[in-house]
């Protein structure tokens, strides 16, 4: 368990940490999200004694990472791929690490086949690994000495499609076999398809932290997308139901606050042929820009007034 | 995921730096680098005139130190700096929080191979220099000999060290290198001569005068060399405490 209690870090008079607080729980994914300069990168270095903290507290499994024994033993971190010297093989680098937390010679091998490198790829330079290549190493050496505790900075970070359906499921059974798993990112398509649990920042101060399915339900109104023949119709049944519909780019309509059973209903009552009709599920991208947009410090494009209608 | 009671000493990260060392081709370059350079700048000093009036066969047969430790010093110097690159430095950090700790190892790794590898290169530089110098080295006794030897291992693996500990303080190796390469080869030559009594102190004057059969130096061969650990703890000591009080 990571616990983060009333957490601040000063820059000079630049608050980058501003009294967070929260746990990570054993047993489940929680995603660390937060626009760039949000302060998690400085949170996850405080965790691991890199930095002090300037007030507050940052503990795991009850104790500060510089009193564990053996950290690497304890809690598994990456937080940057490429932070390895590009001069030395994936073996050695893995053989490092090994030495290090004193496990067994057999769990370099092991990891190398965990992480899908062959003998030739961690016999190779890592200044000529790709990015994904990195950060397959970088869960490896996180992993090698089979921690309680996993943290990681934007795994599925310069990883193929086959790399990142692997990382969802790697971090899944992590969860699964009862580790505290935190795993920060960028990417909320993707931390929406391994999260349990959302720890949202926004300029150094703790936005959210509940469940994911509870964060996105509370930020995103149900809609209802429909696709007609007779446009002129459907907007009439609509609006004498009392529902707000707007017809979108690709020729069907969304209904707000609406749920697909009421539509359903009211449209076959008024004989309205229906060629779709469908839930509209919120997604986190659309809850977490909602949270985050007025909080965002480098937003290239701000849109405040209509949050939800952004996509990538 | 249970075995959290492994009792942690300083044995697997002394190992784990060691390892660092000899998993860097430019480690290991820097190393062999000090016989090498050693003993062809020895090697023909032996066949030097013999007949100048301050000549010392011992400092002749071991002159090889003044390339030899720049070869050891890019060696401290780069052992730390190569974990300044790329940040992984934090991943050190990240695997041996306590910062003491780990520097201490970094240390021993980085000293032990230079004094072994320095011991032999004395060694080898003396006997390369004597095939030349012949019958000139007569007159040096065993016991110099013997002090020239060890006093070379001790020697550069003290300015190895003074050069890792600068290292640590600059958080750069072209810097250490930059500030130690000339003071070395410049201001001890040019500055030396003139500066009289006071460059007996400087870390290199000091460290060399246990390499001379006879010196006109204020320090004998030992207080040279501790006079030049002296330097070396002062930047070792400045080393950790930059590392244990900036942020990684």
């Amino acid at each position: 368990m990571i616990t983060i209690s009333h957490l601040t870090k000063t820059y000079g008079g630049f608050r980058a940490v501003d009294d967070v607080t929260f746990t990570a729980q054993p047993g489940r994914v929680t995603g660390f999200l937060g626009p760039n300069g949000a302060g998690k990168s400085t949170t996850m270095r405080i965790m691991v004694g890199l930095t002090p903290a300037t007030t507050g507290e940052a503990t795991i499994l009850g104790r500060h990472f510089s009193e564990l024994p053996n950290p690497g033993r304890e809690v598994g971190v990456l937080l940057d791929a490429s932070a390895q010297h590009a001069g030395r093989t994936g073996r050695e680098i893995l053989t490092l690490a090994q030495r290090t937390m004193r496990m067994p010679k057999s769990r370099v091998d092991e990891m190398l086949e965990v992480v899908s490198l062959t003998d030739e790829e961690a016999g190779r330079r890592v200044r000529d690994y790709s990015l994904g290549m990195r950060q397959r190493l970088g869960i490896a050496a996180a992993l090698l000495g089979d921690p309680p505790v996993v943290m990681l900075d934007e795994p599925s970070n310069g990883l193929d499609p086959e790399g990142i359906i692997w990382i969802r499921e790697l971090l899944r059974r992590l969860a699964r076999e009862g580790r505290t798993v935190l795993v920060s990112s960028h990417l909320m398509n993707e931390t929406a398809s391994f999260a349990d649990h959302l720890v949202v920042l926004g300029r150094g101060r703790l936005l959210a932290d509940m469940p994911m399915r509870e964060f996105i339900d509370a930020r995103v109104q149900p809609a209802v997308r429909v696709r007609t023949t007779d446009a002129t119709a459907l907007k009439d049944v609509l609006v004498r139901n009392g529902y707000d519909a707007a017809q979108q780019e690709g020729g069907h309509w969304i209904v707000r606050h609406a749920r697909v059973a009421d539509i359903g209903r009211i449209a076959s009552a008024a004989s309205v042929p229906l060629l779709e009709l469908a839930a509209e599920e919120g997604t986190l991208e659309q809850a977490y820009l909602d949270l985050t947009s007025p909080e965002a410090e480098f937003t290239a494009c701000p849109s405040p007034a209509q949050p939800q209608e952004a996509r990538p | 995921m249970t075995s959290t009671t492994a009792r942690f000493t300083q044995l697997p990260v002394l190992r784990s730096e060691l390892l660092k060392i000899r998993t860097l081709r430019s480690l290991c370059g820097a190393l062999f680098a000090v016989p090498a350079v050693s003993t062809a700048f020895s090697w023909p000093a032996g066949l030097s005139d013999t007949s100048e009036p301050g000549f010392d066969p011992l400092f002749t047969a071991l002159s090889g130190v003044v390339p030899g430790q720049i070869a050891a010093i890019s060696f401290g110097a780069m052992a730390v700096s190569s974990e300044f690159h790329g940040g992984g430095l934090r991943v050190s950090l990240a695997a041996v929080p306590r910062r003491g700790r780990w520097f201490a190892a970094k240390l021993t790794a980085v000293a032990v191979p230079v004094l072994v590898v320095g011991l032999v290169t004395g060694a080898a530089s003396l006997a390369v220099a004597r095939t030349g110098l012949a019958s000139a080295a007569d007159g040096l006794t065993w016991g110099e000999q013997a002090r020239g030897v060890v006093g070379f291992g001790v020697y550069v693996t003290l300015m190895a060290l003074f050069a890792a500990g600068l290292t640590a303080l600059l958080r750069s190796g072209i810097g250490t290198l930059g500030v130690l390469i000339p003071f070395i080869l410049i201001t001890s030559f040019v500055i030396g001569d003139m500066a009289g009594a006071l460059t007996d102190f400087l870390p290199d004057k000091a460290g060399q005068v246990v390499l001379q059969q006879t010196s006109e130096s204020l320090l004998g061969p030992w207080t040279g060399l501790a006079v030049t650990a002296a330097w070396t703890a002062a930047a070792l000591l400045a080393g950790a405490w930059s590392l244990g009080r900036r942020d990684a």
